[in-house]
């Protein structure tokens, strides 16, 4: 991919100079106004987008973006392929930060809260408020989320200065890995993993595709170990109480009770050591615990652990976790025996590293609370909140909000109001980070930069609040030696290049250094960090019980990190609300999920209303059976049950904190998400849910087929049944009297027998598409991408129960073998379905206007304004990717300014007519136009879908099929290729699917 | 014929029906003022066509969001009730061309209220089209017509045959209405007085009945006939291949032509019956619409029942011997799947409730008559909606599988549309001999020598 990417010297990503001068105040005008400029800024061309290389800062991943801004406004966001970590990817959450840039529910100037609510003041006000309070208030009690090294490094200078305590809060706690890491090998920090490495992987439950960690950077390395096109496909084994999106990637699914992930791990290690493998301090410990205990403990079978350790022992394996169902009361513990278990395997050093730089950006819980009560007992003058949402985000249990009411002066820095920030004296518009300056380290060895792509969105008076803190820092005389955050920024990089930029390898100029840094995003460096490459002996005492449970009933509450609102942060934006999650294909609202065989034993179907109670509190949510969850676990995700957050976030779903008690995990102070018991009972109510799924079942159809490991090689078989298929359909045909077009070629059969009218030619680019479903880890980055590249409205909660969404793009999901029964093989399948531009589209010849046509170079076009809107298009397409327009929704649904992110090369369409995927046609006609200007033909490679330009395991390729050396031609040329319906109706689609590749036996039924 | 031959064919009026003046008195006195009755049908035909268009209207304000059609099922209750229209629109036609093409003697009583019924079910069907489009303002484009851009409509799009068939059907059927009542509407101008005569005199063209109009019209007649006759095939044929021509499981099928053709005469015939019972018995046209009137025209049912219930039962059949999982499933979805009871209605109503026409006593009883064209006019409709709305909503994909749910603007349509169409046959009965005045003569025995004739008719 990146050998592509190298190609495209059109991508004017701009450099220091511009981008600098934008955030210091004098290049770009106001973006009020799209065009004319009387005198155009430099770097502006009218009708041409300028790139910003950057990092995104939606979670702690640190993956790298590509802004692409036009006329002075971002209006989308794509992977880096130059980046280190990320290659390419990203995530939905990452493409939405577009939405909260231009979040409608931004604050819109400083505020302070009066007998009336909440009054606007000016930035000068607000200084002297924050900077009389800071100096003369008492200790100040800083509580932020995490930030890059700079900025947390001056949040805590500043705390040191001002005098007071800064506490970070993370609701998707790590300290639980940290802390055993810091057991088993001596620093407080997280390890690194090497899933590519490995050819044996195992998860305890760690979401490491969906929110663990780093998933982006986890969703690359892990295509690289699983899918069959990188050689040999390893092995992926999940054990948990519930397939998370990255359990639905799994080959094998150990259905493992919440809370046992210590005795499996440790009870492999031990029989790792009893045939003779070392787990340094531990062995003793790990040489304890029998493989049938295990498997009692955890209420699985004990020949699978065994084959674990079979497979742990044969091959390079990872073991990674635990995850969201590993935050329980003994969670270090659990954390530890995985560590163990990895070095008793062996990977440490080869699969897992161990990095000797402790982290600073890190504090759990246990030291939250110690904040709230320091808070309550009226030990701070000031509290201030940045960019967390304790409110929200912590159980009510633990009494954050009255401990908040009681302090005496509250100020928040927030982009939009949310719990906490609402119930603050002083609220200061803080910048979005697509407008501000900030770096990270997402991996020892990179260097991440965080530029703004963007002036400040005008609408809203917002500045960033390092910029804000430093005035203060100012004001109160102290000096930080830099008048703006950019200038720390670049201080902070010139001085360490300084100090280790020899050794590092990055000698030179340091200002060259950072204009190189700022075109490219980031920059690779020989990490010095030594590493520890042995376990010691463990410091404190860890208890490797089961967990507790509190409360009654029989079902154990399991409370997870939502895959598209992570901690329920990014829940106010409309994109990731109608993402469909990618486990229940459920939009807007929450949903509980439990096995179909708990369900009916409670009486209940998908769409019941329950309410799950706790010992503390009680939520009504609807059920939606999930044969993928253990019959005694009931989940509930994060991220729902907004109050004051959003126009958008606010009222949908539940918040299950509401159902945590204060339970904590004694030695790392994490906090418990698997902590309680819940009874669940009807309501008697039922609502249809808001969902994609028609049927999970592919009934005979075998829209997504696989392949057995086995069997590939000599699935040359295969192709013959197509063809057969083929054959059978020519024949049928020719006996009805019609010659029917040919169908086995690619390029070949393209334009028809037919249409050898008009410009019709074989000469020019047929463009195709082929996706590798083997890589596909499902996650739905893809949709987020095509709704922001090609202006695609949302619908809302009602209208997508009603079978609306506008998506051109959807996800797929099929149970092929799902079973929370037992131990054994999963299967379950992901097909992204957008329009198949067939050659022989059955859409084109019912369009009686000719809205719905094909071009000469094979696009299936539809022309939106000669679109009358007779539906029949969608009626007769077999794949079901025409979506129509039912109202104005683009008109209605999206406010000032979220219109700002619109891609001005896309149309907006209107009420009453068809649409559906171009193939990003404009990225081809802008492909094309540069190649005829530069006299040559377009490159393999050099048009990226939008899908495709954020896919993390980077399952897409896209080109010119007639072109027999393109990446395109070869995947549809693989023995797994095949085309999804083409054997029952002969549609010839242009997009090409590799089947998946599983470790069983399964029936590849080529029709 | 002999009398004889057409008492036994239920041609003939009653037989104390014996001289012109009597059918003309008869048939012209539901021309008069009409009672408080008609008046009360009337407002509440208003009050619908209001609501028709009200509903419309919002439609098109709002956007045909306000329907319950979605994605998979695209087409619902308003190209269900096109195809209804559509439907019953055939046997107007079919009683007045093809049976005066076989001299069917026994067509002259109901021929003008059935074809009045063809023209306004056309009016009707026509609208749903539009009512269905997502941008009416642009529907003309479906229309060949000169542009500067050298646009023209698909010719290959079943929806293009459609309009060339609608319009087509309409203008015939108009024109073939018209001529056929210009004698009875110089009848009942030399019966009218005032503004009332004024407006027959325009629309009966200066019709005097000499030998010499009644030559030119009797050819004109035969030949307009002809022409209407293929026209009842091949619509309702067009119609169904915009189903057919589509590769939707359930919509593909060559059976769908000669399917739907029966099954609108199925629809159309219960129609007029529905409506032929009520107006004999308020306008007192007992006397000239029999028992063996409507005993024909149950006979006519039961022949096209059969065909309709055949049609189904092969549609199961092959989709069962095709093998084709998608052929398969669409059909075991009909059957049993989320609208199984849809398909039940349909089956009740056009397949088992006419079983009971084959016993003679059902067939000549008007209640029972009455009874059962209900039940087949709302089995049609079901069988349209099955065809349609569970063919989509059970197609190739399974993940795209979806259901829809008709909407209320949707049900204020589907009853407007009704109404829609009472109100134009309700001017009809008062406007129009709804008997064929001069036809009905044709059949009662001539006058004896000595009389004196009154009417020019």
């Amino acid at each position: 991919m990146s050998d592509g990417f190298a190609r495209r010297d059109f991508l004017k990503v701009v450099g220091a100079g511009s981008a600098g001068a934008a955030v210091a105040g004098c290049a770009t005008e106001k973006v009020e106004r799209l065009i004319p400029y009387v005198t155009p800024p430099e770097e502006i061309t009218p009708g041409v987008a300028t790139w910003y290389a950057s990092t995104c800062g939606e979670c702690a991943g640190g993956c790298g973006i590509r802004v692409r801004t036009r006329e002075g406004r971002a209006v989308m966001i794509e992977g880096n392929p130059d980046h280190p970590v990320s290659r390419g990817g990203v995530c939905s959450r990452g493409v939405s930060a577009l939405q909260a840039l231009y979040d409608p529910d931004r604050v819109a100037a400083p505020m302070r809260s009066g007998p009336n609510g909440f009054e606007e003041i000016t930035w000068d006000e607000a200084l002297d408020i924050l900077v009389d309070r800071l100096g003369t208030g008492g200790r100040s009690l800083f509580l932020t989320g995490r930030k890059g090294p700079t900025e947390g490094g001056f949040l805590d200078s500043f705390v040191d200065a001002v005098g007071g305590r800064r506490v970070i809060h993370d609701a998707l706690d790590d300290s639980a890995l940290r802390r055993a890491t810091d057991i088993a090998f001596g620093v407080n920090a997280l390890p690194r993993y090497d899933i590519a490495a490995a050819d044996f992987l195992v998860s305890f439950g760690a979401d490491f595709l969906d929110t663990w960690l780093s998933p982006v950077s986890f969703a690359a390395d892990f295509a690289g170990m699983h899918g069959v096109d990188h050689g040999a496909k390893g092995k992926f084994v999940f054990v948990g109480p519930r397939l998370s999106l990255t359990g639905q990637n799994a080959d094998e699914w150990i259905p493992a009770r919440a809370g046992s992930e210590a005795r499996i791990a440790l009870a492999v290690a031990g029989e790792l050591v009893r045939r003779g493998a070392d787990a340094g301090p531990y062995t003793e410990l790990a040489a304890g615990h029998g493989l049938e205990e295990a498997a009692e403990a955890a209420g699985v079978e004990a020949d699978a652990l065994v084959a674990l350790a079979d497979q742990f022992e044969a091959g390079t394996a990872l073991a990674l976790g635990p995850g969201a169902a590993g935050h329980h009361q003994t969670a270090t513990a659990a954390n530890l025996a995985v560590l163990i278990l990895n070095a008793a395997a062996g990977s440490l050093g080869r699969t897992m590293h161990i990095d000797d730089a402790p982290d600073a950006e890190a504090s759990s819980y246990a030291e939250v609370a110690d904040a709230i009560r320091e808070m309550s007992g009226g030990v701070y003058g000031v509290a201030v909140v940045a960019g967390t949402n304790p409110a929200y985000s912590l159980p009510p249990a633990s009494g954050f909000r009255d401990a908040f009411a009681l302090a005496p002066f509250k100020v928040a820095f927030a982009t939009a109001l949310d719990e906490t920030s609402v119930m603050a004296d002083l609220v200061l518009p803080d910048a979005h980070p697509l407008e501000s300056w900030a770096d990270a380290i997402p991996a020892p060895g990179t260097y991440s930069v965080r530029q703004p792509a963007m002036r400040p969105v005008p609408a809203y008076d917002s500045r960033p609040m390092s910029d804000v803190l430093l005035e203060a820092g100012r004001q109160l005389g102290h000096d930080f030696g830099a008048p703006s955050f950019h200038d720390y920024l670049r201080g902070a990089h010139d001085a360490w290049l300084a100090l280790n930029g020899e050794a590092a390898g990055l000698a030179g100029d340091p200002s060259a250094r950072w204009r190189e840094l700022l075109r490219t995003g980031s920059v690779s460096y020989t990490d010095l960090t030594p590493k520890i490459a042995a376990l010691q002996a463990p410091t404190t005492a860890v208890d490797f019980r089961l967990p507790r449970l509190s409360g009654d009933g029989d079902l154990t509450l399991l409370v997870h990190p939502s895959p598209r609102f992570g901690d329920g942060a990014h829940a106010n934006r409309p994109w990731l609300l109608e993402l469909p999650d990618p486990v229940s294909k459920v939009m807007w609202h929450s949903w509980a999920e439990m096995n179909p065989a708990t369900a009916e034993r409670l009486g209940l179907r998908s769409g019941d209303v329950v309410s799950i109670t706790s010992a503390n509190g009680t939520v009504e949510v609807p059920v939606w059976a999930y044969p993928g969850i253990r019959e005694d676990v009931v989940a509930l995700a994060m991220g729902g049950g907004h109050t004051d957050y959003g126009r958008f976030a606010n009222g949908n779903g539940v918040n299950p904190m509401e159902l945590l008690p204060e339970a904590t995990d004694a030695v790392s102070g994490t906090l418990a998400l698997v902590s309680t018991r819940v009874t669940v009972t009807a309501t008697g109510a039922w609502r249809r849910l808001t969902s994609t799924e028609g049927s999970s079942d592919q009934d005979d159809r075998n829209v997504t087929p696989a392949v057995a490991l086995s069997a590939l090689g000599h699935a040359a078989e295969d192709a013959h049944d197509a063809e057969d298929a083929h054959d059978q359909i020519r024949e049928l045909q020719e006996g009805g009297g019609f010659r029917p077009v040919a169908t086995e070629g690619l390029a070949e059969d393209f334009p028809l027998p037919g249409s050898d009218f008009g410009e019709y030619d074989r000469e020019g680019p047929r463009w195709a598409m082929a996706i590798d479903l083997d890589k596909c880890t499902g996650c739905g980055a893809c949709i987020t991408a095509c709704q922001a590249e090609n202006n695609i409205p949302w619908v809302g909660e009602v209208q997508a129960t009603m079978g609306r969404e506008m998506h051109w793009m959807r996800l797929e999901r099929y149970y092929e073998t799902v079973d929370a029964s037992h131990s054994g093989p999963v299967d379950i399948r992901f097909l992204p379905m957008l329009c198949q531009h067939c050659n022989n589209a059955p859409c084109e010849p019912v369009c009686p206007v000719f809205a719905a046509y094909h071009t000469p170079d094979g696009l299936n076009a539809q022309a939106y304004n000669r679109c009358v809107g007779t539906r029949y298009c969608a009626n007769n397409c077999p794949y079901k990717v025409r979506v129509f327009n039912w109202y104005r929704y683009t008109r209605e649904n999206i406010p000032e300014p979220m219109n700002w992110q619109f891609n001005p090369d896309v149309t907006v369409r209107d009420n009453g007519v068809m649409e559906k995927c171009t193939f990003c046609v404009q990225r081809i006609r802008e492909a094309g136009n540069r190649a005829a200007v530069e006299g040559r033909d377009v490159r393999d490679g050099e048009v990226r879908t939008a899908c495709q330009s954020v896919c993390p395991a980077d399952v897409i390729r896209f080109g010119n099929i007639r072109d027999h050396e393109s990446q395109v031609a070869a995947a549809a040329t693989d023995e797994r290729a095949y085309r999804v319906l083409d054997a029952f109706i002969n549609t010839q689609p242009a997009v090409h699917y590799l089947k998946k590749v599983t470790h069983h036996e399964v029936d590849d039924g080529g029709h | 014929m002999t009398t004889a031959e057409l008492t036994q064919r239920g041609a003939l009026p009653n037989p104390d029906v014996g001289k012109y003046e009597d059918v003309n008195r008869d048939v012209l006195k539901v021309l008069s003022r009409p009672g408080k009755g008609w008046w009360i049908l009337f407002t509440m035909a208003a009050a619908g066509v209001g609501l028709f268009l009200t509903s419309w209207f919002y439609q098109i304000y709002k956007g045909i969001g306000v329907s319950g059609l979605n994605a998979p099922v695209g087409w619902g209750v308003y190209i269900t009730t096109f195809v209804f229209w559509v439907g019953i629109a055939h046997s107007g036609t079919l009683i007045s061309a093809i049976l005066f093409l076989f001299r069917a003697p026994w067509r002259q009583a109901i021929y003008r209220a059935s074809e009045a019924m063809t023209v306004f079910a056309v009016m009707t069907a026509g609208l749903f089209p539009l009512i269905h489009v997502g941008r009416v303002w642009h529907a003309y484009w479906l229309v060949p017509y000169p542009n500067s851009r050298f646009l023209w409509p698909n010719f290959r799009s079943p929806l293009v045959w459609d309009v060339f068939a609608i319009t087509t059907y309409f203008t015939v059927s108009a024109v073939f209405f018209y001529l056929g009542t210009i004698p009875d509407l110089a009848a009942a101008r030399d019966h009218a007085r005032g503004l009332r005569k004024k407006f027959y005199q325009i629309i009966s063209l200066g019709w005097r009945g000499t030998d010499r109009e009644w030559h030119h019209f009797s050819k004109a007649y035969i030949y307009l006939a002809a022409l209407a006759t293929p026209l009842v095939l091949s619509v309702h044929s067009v119609v169904s291949w915009d189903f057919a021509m589509a590769i939707v499981p359930g919509w593909h099928t060559t059976i769908f032509a000669p399917y739907f053709v029966a099954g609108a005469i199925f629809s159309g015939v219960a129609l007029v019956i529905t409506l032929a019972v009520p107006m004999r018995k308020f306008f007192g046209l007992e006397d000239y619409l029999t028992v063996k009137h409507f005993e024909a025209m149950a006979k006519l049912c039961m022949l096209t029942s059969a065909i309709v219930l055949y049609a189904y039962m092969t549609e199961y059949f092959l989709a069962w011997y095709s093998g084709e999982p998608p052929e398969r499933g669409s059909f075991w979805n009909r059957v049993f799947g989320h609208y199984w009871w849809a398909n039940w209605i349909m089956l009740t109503c056009n397949g088992l409730v006419p079983l009971m026409l084959w016993v003679r006593r059902v067939r000549r009883s008007i209640a029972a008559l009455f009874v059962i064209s209900i039940f087949i006019n709302i089995g049609m409709w079901f069988e349209r909606y099955v065809i349609i709305v569970t063919s989509l909503s059970h197609e190739y994909e399974p993940w795209a599988w979806g259901l829809y749910r008709p909407s209320v603007v949707e049900m204020g349509i589907l009853i407007g549309s009704f109404a829609w169409f009472g109100f134009w046959f309700l001017l009809f009965t008062r406007l129009l001999p709804p008997v064929a005045i001069a036809e009905m003569k044709e059949v009662i025995p001539p006058p004896r020598r000595g009389r004196v004739k009154e009417d020019a008719a």
